[in-house]
């Protein structure tokens, strides 16, 4: 997914290996193949690498192995003809020679074992649980375990809904104390809040003294959680997970670009942004703040008759009578001959606009003769030395290898102040440049917006809907270097189209004769 | 029974035994002083120690001199190493190590540190159950005088050996007597016992080299030094030697701790020492080595006590706590009692031994009342089948699951009964147990 088209010299918290240093293997046996394997790792992530599905509960690739749960058993013997046992792969030294049976009956058999204690006290509410469809308890039992439980004795009644602060919820029954949550934050994060806590059958997992969980990485323990004990507050039972449609994508909301998931309910409406695994950017997480960014893009259409109040959908010029509705293809022809009237317009562009749109914006300004900028807001106060950058343009760095520009807000609407005329092109455009400094501007400037939302500004003559990030496809660059992919997981509201596409049929129009 | 010699408790008959003065005057610190001045070479000790053919007092029953030769090479690994004594001695039925602790303490310190001289080892530690008041108090006021008096600390009795003795209190976890889960609680996490490999002799406490020894093994160490192998070999059998101490309960006349031979007879030792089954009853079944060794009935009395023999008859040496069982005692009842501590003592981290423990607890507890169900029998095996043996990161799985598969074995003439008549006919006759979840 990820290529490094501009290396550079990363500030990435996890630098990608150089290709040359690739690890010394040995040689093992997997379920009859030979196979390489990394000797540092466990025996489980050799198997991982060859596609053996090695059921795991606490191991974690991206977490130290504490073999717990002891649901990884495979049969293993020294060499061939050796006497083989069983024992939990993720614990286990990879030796040279060495014969790995995942599918032998002892295997299983161990396994099923295992399963059935995890159940003992499993409440068994899966209709009521947003694991359910994608809960490891629920997809290894229905491969290795039985059907049915053996067990008549009371469950362990426990807390079913303990907040553990804004973010996360536990429910104490599901938890199967695999402690994949207590490593993440004592091995990720380096911030230890939550343990274990009590002995033996009355474990639970706790913080200390019950004080709410903080930081901005809190939502990475939900997604780890091998069952539903840990659920995100804003997804609670928002969706059942098998209406979800998955769409590779890539976070805005900071300029490391993290590698996620759009998870949207039956195609149209975005309930969740998950971390997706790349080696070279996040790892396998992703911040609360990029992870809970959902508003920008699931703003809500206007009201009825109106224009501003929400999305903006189609073309939009300022007739005699205010903003009016008009064809797109009006509309274009208005704006080149607006933009061409012009003698120096000013082109601003968002830093959410990808590398598609940027070349079709270069374009269009080469026709104007002019250079376009794009909004540089300062850095935020998220900055941390795990993920976040605390520069908001997401794709700063394709950008600036564009050779556009950047230009701070405040200075931008200095020149705005005095310019004859301005394209203000992307999403958040108006937001990064503030919607309320732009209200403000009630000089002759005229000012065409192409923007997701609808803002009732004075100056504005003219304005286009563009697509949110997670409606469009194309590639930013992240601070990296690191190429992020975007693609359209949810369709773009009727009259919204490709910005590169529309950006195109306004430099056409800029070219052809003026229609006036 | 024929006259044997003892050792073990020679010196606690003598008033203020634990103290320093007391200590000397019975030939104390001789043999470190034997050690340190002849000089013997840290090899010679552990030479010394496996020629003994001293096996570990915990209930392994490794061979010691084994153990301290795993410790790496001193020139090819620099890593300071350290010592662990598991004085965290909690076993239902075993009460031996209190005995030396709260009366012959320095018995333990001198121990120590020929431990740690053979071992190269710069401390020794010493993780005393937390319950164990008087022990503390007493093995620190050791410590404290054998310092002050120049056997602990730097330079010991004028040479270059250093070594320093620490203790620590455990805080009442059967679980931290397990090696690992004690170094964990050492090192002041939860006691959660790691996985094996890294053992702790590659890596232990502080992730440097360790040697986590009993009570009772390190206490044989100075004898063994001091007298030579040959004369502990003229003790026990030829593969269990020395004297052990046998701590008994239960059902008999004559219930404590006693230094006795390896190789008696579990008859010998009830009939001769204990003084036999009290009120004139019969026995029934008897644990030979602490509850987490299998049950064995009254047809098995006449096992040898030594590791092999008592592992040959289908159970384990452990720690040598005999628990006698008279004929009145119902195994269903015994049953629930003991998984009852393996359910509140399991550590929660693997499966099998968090839920297994419980669910075999709440099943016991059931059929001890009456209310079990003809298919319980069947699915005890089942389950404890399931924990042990070797399935989980220690051994506390194991210590459930073994006396649960040797009671159903040997009695599963009163489990069914119990399942029959809905109620336990040997149930006791006073207040039934408290409900379930207790202790501290």
């Amino acid at each position: 997914m990820s290529q490094t088209p501009n290396p550079a010299p990363s500030s990435s918290p996890n630098p990608a290996p150089a290709p040359a240093a690739k690890p010394a293997t040995i040689k093992i046996q997997v379920d009859g193949r030979e196979v390489e394997a990394d000797p540092k790792q466990p025996l489980i992530r050799a198997c991982h690498d060859q596609g053996v599905d090695v059921p795991m509960y606490c191991y974690h690739p991206g977490l130290s192995p504490v073999g717990s749960c002891r649901i990884c058993q495979v049969e293993v013997a020294a060499g061939p003809g050796q006497p083989s046992r069983v024992v939990a792969a993720c614990r286990t030294p990879v030796s040279p020679g060495m014969v790995v049976q995942t599918d032998t009956p002892k295997a299983h058999e161990t396994r099923r074992e295992c399963l059935e204690f995890l159940l003992k006290n499993h409440p068994l509410d899966c209709p009521i649980c947003d694991k359910a469809g994608e809960c490891d308890l629920q997809d290894y039992s229905f491969n290795e375990g039985q059907g049915k439980g053996r067990s008549s004795e009371p469950r362990r009644k426990l807390e079913k809904r303990k907040s553990l602060g804004d973010v996360i919820v536990l429910d104490e029954e599901r938890c199967i104390l695999c402690s994949r949550c207590v490593r993440f934050f004592q091995e990720v994060t380096h911030k230890p809040q939550l343990t274990v806590s009590g002995l033996g059958s009355r474990s639970t997992i706790a913080t200390f003294a019950d004080k709410p969980l903080s930081g901005n990485y809190q939502g990475n323990i939900a997604d780890i959680c091998p069952v539903g004990a840990l659920t995100l507050k804003p997804f609670r039972f928002q969706a059942r997970v098998w209406n979800l449609s998955k769409t590779l994508s890539t976070c805005a909301e900071c300029s490391r670009g993290c590698s996620i998931t759009v998870e949207a309910l039956r195609g149209k409406e975005v309930k969740r942004f998950r971390p997706r695994y790349n080696p070279q950017v996040n790892q396998h997480w992703m911040c609360d703040v990029g992870r809970f960014a959902y508003a920008p893009v699931t703003q809500p259409l206007p009201p009825e008759g109106s224009i501003v109040g929400g999305r903006l959908i189609g073309a939009t010029i300022r007739g005699y009578n205010g903003l009016e509705r008009v064809e797109l293809e009006s509309a274009l022809a208005e704006i080149a001959d607006l933009l061409r009237a012009s003698s120096k317009p000013l082109v601003l562009l968002s830093p959410f606009v990808t590398q598609e749109e940027a070349r079709a914006a270069l374009e269009l300004c080469a026709s104007l003769g002019v250079a376009p900028r794009f909004v540089s807001p300062a850095p935020n106060n998220l900055k941390d030395d795990l993920l976040h950058t605390g520069d908001p343009c997401p794709n700063r760095r394709g950008l600036s290898d564009l050779g556009i520009a950047p230009i701070e807000p405040a200075a931008a609407l200095t020149e705005l102040a005095s310019a004859s005329a301005a394209l203000l092109v992307g999403e958040r455009v108006q937001a990064l440049l503030g919607v309320a400094e732009l209200a403000k501007l009630t000089t002759a400037a005229r000012l065409v917006v192409l923007d997701v939302v609808a803002h009732d500004l004075a100056a504005l003559d003219a304005a286009l809907g563009v697509p949110t990030h997670v409606e469009k496809s194309g590639q930013w660059i992240n601070v990296d270097g690191h190429v992020g992919v975007l693609n359209v997981a949810v369709p773009a509201p009727a009259g919204v189209a490709p910005l590169d596409r529309t950006l195109r049929e306004l430099l056409e129009h800029c070219r052809a004769p003026a229609a006036r | 029974m024929k006259e044997f010699q003892r050792y073990l408790l020679d010196r606690i008959a003598a008033a203020n035994s634990h103290t320093l003065a007391v200590y000397r005057q019975q030939g104390g610190y001789k043999a470190i002083e034997k050690v340190l001045k002849t000089p013997l070479k840290p090899e010679d000790v552990i030479t010394v120690m496996k020629d003994s053919g001293l096996r570990g007092r915990g209930g392994a029953g490794f061979p010691t001199g084994m153990k301290w030769s795993f410790m790496p090479d001193v020139a090819k690994d620099p890593r300071p190493r350290y010592l662990a004594v598991n004085a965290d001695e909690s076993e239902p039925g075993t009460c031996k190590d209190r005995v030396l602790m709260e009366r012959d303490p320095h018995g333990l310190v001198e121990g120590c540190l020929i431990a740690c001289y053979a071992m190269r080892a710069k401390a020794a530690y010493i993780y005393v159950r937390g319950e164990y008041r008087l022990s503390y108090d007493r093995l620190q006021a050791a410590i404290d005088e054998a310092r002050a008096a120049g056997l602990v600390g730097k330079n010991i009795l004028g040479t270059d050996f250093s070594c320093d003795i620490w203790m620590h209190k455990g805080a009442g976890a059967y679980i931290c007597g397990e090696e690992t889960g004690l170094m964990e609680s050492l090192e002041g996490k939860r006691g959660h016992p790691r996985p094996k490999p890294p053992f702790p002799a590659g890596s232990g406490l502080w992730k440097s080299p360790t040697t986590v020894n009993n009570v009772e093994t390190i206490f044989n160490a100075p004898f063994i030094v001091e007298r030579g192998a040959e004369w502990f070999k003229s003790m026990g059998v030829p593969k269990s030697t020395g004297n052990f101490l046998c701590g008994i309960s239960g059902h008999v006349n004559k219930p404590g701790v006693y230094e006795l031979p390896f190789g008696l007879t579990a008859r010998q030792i009830l009939d001769e020492v204990a003084g036999g089954i009290w009120k004139g009853r019969k026995l029934k079944a008897f644990f030979p080595g602490g509850s987490s060794t299998g049950l064995m009935p009254a047809s098995a009395i006449d096992v040898v006590m030594d590791h092999d023999s008592v592992k040959a008859a289908g159970s384990m040496f452990g720690t040598a706590a005999m628990i006698f069982l008279d004929e009145t005692a119902s195994i269903p009842q015994v049953m629930d009692v003991t998984l009852r501590f393996y359910d509140h003592e399991s550590c929660g981290q693997c499966s099998q031994c968090r839920e297994g423990t419980q669910w075999l607890h709440q099943m016991f507890h059931r059929i001890a009342r009456g209310k079990g169900k003809r298919e319980d029998i069947d699915l005890l095996v089942s389950l404890a089948n399931g924990m042990a043996p070797g399935k989980t990161i220690c051994a506390l799985a194991d210590a459930a699951a073994i006396p649960t598969l040797a009671a159903v074995k040997h009695f599963r003439a009163e489990f069914e009964q119990c399942v029959e008549l809905g109620r336990d006919p040997l149930a006791p006759t006073h207040a039934p147990a408290p409900e379930l979840q207790g202790a501290h």
